[in-house]
């Protein structure tokens, strides 16, 4: 049968009641259900992965949970459908809900509406559930964000109608240092349409990439008028449509020390997903469609694929165009190299009793935000750009595309709506541009996603890098030289290339103090999936390698490995000179450790894990099931020293109640609360007293983005800023009204304070009406923040775990995090992101790998065969907030967002060395490579010590 | 994805839902959970016809044996005392295992079987259980040994019939019966799973077995070689070792993006092992 559009389309009626109301629905009888009830409106039942992976489109069918992506819509005839739209009554939020938001199971709140569903369902059904069987309840919705402690616990506490967990400090402050609800997860939990998907222009298109299917090829010709033919078609660009201007989609601040080699569209393919044409038209199908009818004719060139061989001699140079700008040298695929030193590494091993030296490789990992890169472009009634886009950066989004699409920043304007989770990967533009160009071609609202598959190897990931770590020791343990050789692999383009390379030496090298330290690194280019940054930003990988080397050397020295550590570790008072040398991409400030919390990180978790007796338990050879446990640190940075920097802007409204714009971009981790307790604290106000807009570049002022752990420290501190200057600007209007100086007046509670007698007050909200209506000034106060340093939270990490080893599997059995962040301004949250962060870690360190086969191709681009973990497969985690007190940081805070992903990786491989004595130095440790080293030590001596020693 | 589906049939009798699938005009397709299917790009399917309405689900006795209806969920069978008790449980532990409790509430077992996936998890405990299939095609039912149901990965011999019930005849008495499954994670398709049941004599001597094999080989497999080798033998460690090398020798496993095949055919071994030793804890012999 022949189709032209969507009105030759066969229909029927489709008969059903959703949240207790018959509906009525016309369908197509191939549509999924989750297509028509997103159609209908019903946002909260998102897309996650069209596969029946993740559970994102979780619906109650007859009151049972199923995903929606996973049904034709003709079988729910007659049936009784509830999405998390109808769980609560009218404000009333149902017992799972209400504990989800006070327990602070909700980060970014894609995953939410399927655990409310699938978490009402259960309990209706076993009212007394376990923690272990709500875990399988739940194991079928996947979550990147929170390792699923928070979700978990929530329910547990749905169950039993138990309380909000109180804040576990004694506290100075009202409100920062508070476990407070995030301010929008009521929306999450309900449902409300608050993501960049959850909205309905009429007229739009939906436009669609035609990914390359070579990693490298040369398009000969290309034909589109087929596609052009097709109705329903509206545009179809290729790169001899658009412009062509050289960029980086790496969201930096600009210059951005990424190389310019991408272009909007290019007549040359590097990866297997480049960008080879774009589609507008009315519908997905029609745009696929028009996508197939696309006659390209390649010249196809070997690919380069392997990073230990992209420089060699007569290998393909990927980058032969010439415009590009700022790559290292494009003849020999190197994208960027570093090379740095302090003191003389050299002389260090001179001067070294022992020499320690391996090699470690890690993998590429990806995002998997549960909501893949989406935007909705369109033009305003002023004929501006509007870019409605799931990003963390929306500044440079607004600066980038405006190069790409050549039109003024003035004439865009970029929207960040609610973000269905972030980590790097939306620290990228990404569709921004390509999306932005349909509109213009087009005259007319366009959406472009990418699907969960396409997400996969047209987005970004971590690099991969071959690491070789070579330290030199005084026999009591002391490092005298650490010198790191990295090998990095970018892709096909360049976006963080350095930086993420650079950080790998300049958070990782300086935890241990040593007089001699090195940095070497080359980033070449392949033809696979661009790589871009990731939550850690380099440091996993060098951690991994630094880590476990330490570990190695430890057993060697016999010394107890926090023993080794504690005598080298950096401290409070030290400065890291290291980080000087290796800036974002050009030179640094040192770094000075002005709080330092590593001891008391490494003393509690080792409490925690208990680790004397478990480091020296007997175990039973015999058993196939062996029990270790090891231990990892690490360290990262708050904010890019020197160049991250944010606004904002607090405004006094009539009630009393203030507004803060900021254009910080809160990706689901809870900024936009954290920054709201900062104002409310500094305020005097309560915190629903605060209204905050973050994240618009028509209104709110201008910050970096969510990125380099950046939020707190520095959106937090222009926030803080601002108010210190409106609540003083406050308190003139308050001083002659309550006829007590303003250095005697103080504001907390929502009321101005008498200091001298504290029972003579006054509301705010009667100074704001007198402020507005009698004095006749506009309470409005900005700042401007950004700092010269980075101080580092740090980390201690402790695994246990056990190995059958008849089936190499590996089982994490328990995960302690100690982390010093500084003051925590809210330790739920503060909480959830270690947790989420472990939960990352941990795939890292067992299971996530993007597996590509000879010809470039991703084998394993869905969440069947890249295995993110579920509640099911996670360990119990211990989360210590070890407090000290940051002087550069708003009310003593550091950041907490990424240090907890560096450590599981290592802490994992040393505990699998304690518990069956092999070392491995490659990630993903499988099931698979554990049996093998198994059977390889069985069949032969291991040889484990790459060691160049001298005599002790 | 389904663009050129043209309509969805939801039949009320297995006679029409069978002249529909019959039907000459275009390419029609049986459709019970859906979640195999509706992941897949039918590009070519014009009709769907769905299944769930022909009163198929049901889990029944009859005399000994027990007939399971093709369109019973993965939930049903998971959650039903009575499969819960049947061969020590290992036709629920299986279902159990099936994806996650969305899946599972849609995923059905005549859907499982249809679709002859080598790592389908109900496959080896109903193997093992000697279970039969029973069709309907346009003119003639037919009953068939489970074993000659699959033909190859994707492939049954069930060819324009529909799949209406499963028969398992009344267990062995006192045999004791094990499901083991290895996934990446928790909730995985099987890399490999392994069902399998056995009786011992009074001198621990093997008086019934039976081993199945998942995810090895073109199709879930009965290991004939490694059953022979069981019976009339005494279950030791010594045959323990025979029994599972030799299970591992009757398999054809592939490399994929998941395992290798020489993994593959060492879990198999590990877990031939487990399930046997299983058994015989569950009859509480020591070995
Ligand atoms: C996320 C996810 C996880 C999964 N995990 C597992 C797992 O761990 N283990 C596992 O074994 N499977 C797993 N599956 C696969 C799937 O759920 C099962 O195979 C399921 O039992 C299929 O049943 P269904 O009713 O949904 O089949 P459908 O998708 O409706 O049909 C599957 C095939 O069988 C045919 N068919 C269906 N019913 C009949 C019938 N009565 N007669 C003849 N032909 C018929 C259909 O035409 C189709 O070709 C998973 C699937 C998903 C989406
Ligand atoms: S979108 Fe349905 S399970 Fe992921
Ligand atoms: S909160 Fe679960 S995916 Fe973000």
């Amino acid at each position: 049968m022949k189709r032209s559009g969507r009105n030759s389309t066969p229909s029927m009626q489709l008969s059903l009641r959703v949240n207790g109301e018959a509906r009525e629905w016309t369908i197509a009888p191939g549509d999924l259900l989750l297509d028509v009830l997103r159609r209908e409106g019903y946002y909260g039942v998102k897309r996650g992965c069209e596969t029946g992976e993740c559970g994102a489109c979780t619906i109650l069918l007859d009151g049972k949970p199923v995903n929606s992506c996973m049904i034709f819509a003709a079988q729910a005839e007659d049936r009784e459908i509830t999405t998390v739209e109808g769980v609560a009554h009218g404000d009333q939020l149902h017992p799972v809900q209400q504990s989800l938001v006070d327990h602070g199971g909700v980060q970014c709140g894609f995953c939410t509406p399927g655990i409310v569903l699938s978490s009402k369902a259960y309990l209706e059904e076993h009212p007394n559930a376990s923690e272990d069987e709500i875990r399988t309840a739940l194991s079928g919705h996947l979550c990147r964000c929170t390792g699923y402690s928070k979700p978990v616990e929530a329910v547990l506490a749905a169950e039993h109608a138990a309380t909000r967990k109180p804040s576990h400090a004694a506290h100075s402050h009202d409100i920062v240092g508070h476990n407070e609800p995030k301010v929008d997860a009521v929306k999450f939990v309900t449902g409300r349409p608050a993501f960049t998907d959850d909205i309905h222009i009429p007229g739009m298109l939906y436009g669609k990439i035609l990914p390359s299917p070579h990693a490298h090829a040369r398009i000969r010709s290309i034909d589109v008028s087929k596609a052009r033919a097709l109705p329903g078609v509206h545009a179809v660009l290729t790169y001899k449509d658009v412009p062509r201007v050289p960029h980086t989609t790496a969201g930096q601040a600009w210059p951005e020390p990424s190389p310019y080699d991408t272009y909007l569209l290019d007549s040359k393919v590097r990866f297997v997903g480049d960008r080879v044409a774009a589609v507008a038209a009315e519908s997905r199908e029609i745009a696929e469609e028009a996508l197939r009818r696309i006659q390209v004719e390649y010249e196809v060139l070997p690919p380069v694929l392997d990073m230990e061989h992209a420089s060699d001699p007569g290998v393909p140079v990927i980058h032969d165009e010439k415009d590009s700008t700022g790559i290292h040298d494009a003849r020999h695929n190197v994208a960027s190299v570093i090379h740095k030193q302090i003191g003389d590494v050299e002389q260090g091993f001179r001067d070294s009793d022992l020499i320690f030296e391996n090699e470690y490789r890690t993998p590429r990992q990806h995002h998997c935000s549960l909501e893949p890169h989406i935007t909705i472009t369109w033009l305003d009634e002023d004929k501006r750009l509007v870019i409605r886009t799931s990003t963390q950066i929306p500044f440079h989004v607004r600066r980038q595309v405006g190069m790409i699409l050549q039109i003024p920043v003035q004439r865009i304007h970029v929207i960040k709506p609610r973000i269905g989770g972030g980590f790097g990967g939306k620290q990228e533009m990404l569709l921004e541009d390509i999306c932005g160009a349909l509109t213009l071609a087009t005259n007319r609202p366009v959406k472009m996603e990418y699907t969960r598959h396409e997400e996969f190897f047209m987005a970004r990931s971590r690099h991969a890098q071959v690491l070789r770590v070579k330290m030199g020791f005084r026999k009591d343990g002391t490092i005298l030289a650490n010198h790191m050789s990295v090998l990095a692999s970018t892709g096909a383009y360049g976006s963080h290339s350095s930086t993420v390379q650079g950080n790998t030496g300049s958070k990782v090298l300086p935890l241990y103090r040593a007089p001699h330290l090195k940095f070497d690194c080359d980033i070449v280019y392949t033809n696979t999936p661009v790589s871009g940054a990731f939550r850690g930003y380099g440091c996993p990988q060098g951690f991994f390698a630094q880590e476990s080397l330490i570990d190695e050397v430890a057993e060697k020295l016999r010394l107890d490995p926090i023993e080794l550590r504690l005598k080298n570790l950096i401290r409070q008072g030290d400065t890291d000179e290291l980080s000087a040398q290796l800036g974002e991409g050009r030179k640094g400030l040192p770094r000075l450790i002005r709080s330092c919390g590593m001891d008391e990180c490494l003393a509690r978790g080792a409490a925690a894990i208990g680790w004397k007796q478990k480091r020296s338990a007997r175990r039973d050879k015999k058993s196939p099931f062996q029990h270790g446990i090891g231990v990892a640190c690490s360290m990262q940075g708050s904010s890019i020293a020197g160049i991250d920097w944010g606004s904002a802007t607090v405004t006094l409204n009539e009630d009393g109640s203030y507004r803060v714009h900021t254009g910080c971009a809160d990706v689901g981790a809870g900024a936009d609360t954290v920054l709201s307790q900062i104002a409310a604290e500094t305020l005097g106000v309560t915190l629903d007293k605060i209204t905050l807009l973050s994240g618009d570049t028509d209104y709110t002022p201008f910050d970096v983005g969510a990125y380099a752990s950046s939020t707190t420290i520095i959106s937090g501190g222009a926030v803080k800023k601002a108010a210190e200057k409106a609540r003083a600007s406050f308190l003139e209007v308050a001083a002659p009204l309550m006829k007590v100086p303003v250095e005697k007046l103080t504001c907390r509670n929502n009321l101005v304070i008498d200091l001298d007698d504290e029972r003579h007050t006054m509301p705010i909200a009667e100074v704001a009406r007198h402020a507005t209506y009698k004095a006749k000034v506009q309470i409005i106060e900005s700042a401007s923040h950004f700092i010269t340093d980075s101080p580092p939270p740090f980390c201690a990490t402790f695994a246990e775990v056990e190995v059958d080893t008849e089936t190499g599997k590996v089982r994490v059995l328990h995960l302690v995090n100690a982390v010093d962040c500084g003051v925590a301004l809210n330790p739920n949250l503060a909480e959830g992101q270690v947790e989420g962060a472990a939960a990352q870690g941990i795939g890292y360190a067992l299971h996530e790998n993007m597996q590509l086969d000879e010809n470039g191709r991703m084998l394993n681009a869905n969440f069947l065969d890249y295995k993110i973990l579920s509640s099911k497969d996670m360990p119990k985690l211990t989360t210590i907030l070890v407090p000290t007190e940051e002087p550069l940081g708003p009310y003593g805070a550091k950041s907490i967002g990424e240090i907890a992903i560096n450590n599981p990786g290592p802490a994992i491989a040393n505990a699998i060395y304690h518990a069956i004595g092999i070392r491995f130095r490659q990630l993903p440790i499988r099931s698979e490579d554990v049996l093998r080293a198994i059977h390889e030590r069985e069949s032969a001596a291991q040889p484990n010590f790459a060691e160049v020693s001298k005599s002790l | 994805m389904f663009e050129h589906v043209r309509a969805f049939h939801q039949p009320r009798t297995i006679s029409e839902a069978i002249r529909l699938l019959n039907h000459r005009d275009g390419v029609a397709c049986l459709v019970a959970g859906g979640t195999d299917l509706a992941l897949r790009a039918g590009r070519t399917v014009t009709d769907l016809v769905d299944v769930t309405h022909l009163g198929l689900a049901y889990i029944k006795r009859d005399g000994r044996a027990i007939r399971i209806g093709a369109t019973t969920t993965m939930s049903a069978i998971e959650q039903s005392s009575f499969i819960q008790h049947m061969a020590n449980g290992i036709l629920a532990h299986a279902a159990a295992s099936c994806g996650s409790a969305q899946t599972r509430n849609l995923a059905t077992l005549g859907g499982n079987l249809a679709n002859a996936s080598p790592a389908a998890d109900t496959a080896t405990p109903l193997l093992v259980l000697d279970a039969d299939v029973v069709l309907q095609g346009l003119r003639a039912k037919r009953r068939l040994p489970l074993t000659e149901f699959f033909t190859g990965p994707h492939k049954t011999a069930a060819n324009a019939s529909l799949l209406v019930e499963l028969v398992i005849p009344g267990p062995e008495p006192r045999t004791a019966w094990s499901f083991q499954k290895f996934g990446r994670t928790e909730v995985d398709i099987s890399i490999v799973n392994v069902a399998a049941g056995i009786k011992l004599d009074r001198a621990n001597r093997v008086t019934f077995a039976r081993i199945a094999l998942g995810a090895v080989a073109p199709r879930p497999i009965r290991a004939h070689g490694a059953e022979f080798l069981l019976e009339g033998r005494v279950l030791d460690q010594h045959l323990l070792d025979a029994v599972s090398e030799e299970a591992a020798q009757e398999i054809d496993p592939i490399d994929d993006v998941r395992a290798s095949a020489a993994y593959r055919r060492e879990l198999t071994q590990v877990l031939v092992r487990r399930a046997l030793l299983e058994c015989a804890a569950r009859l509480e012999r020591a070995l």
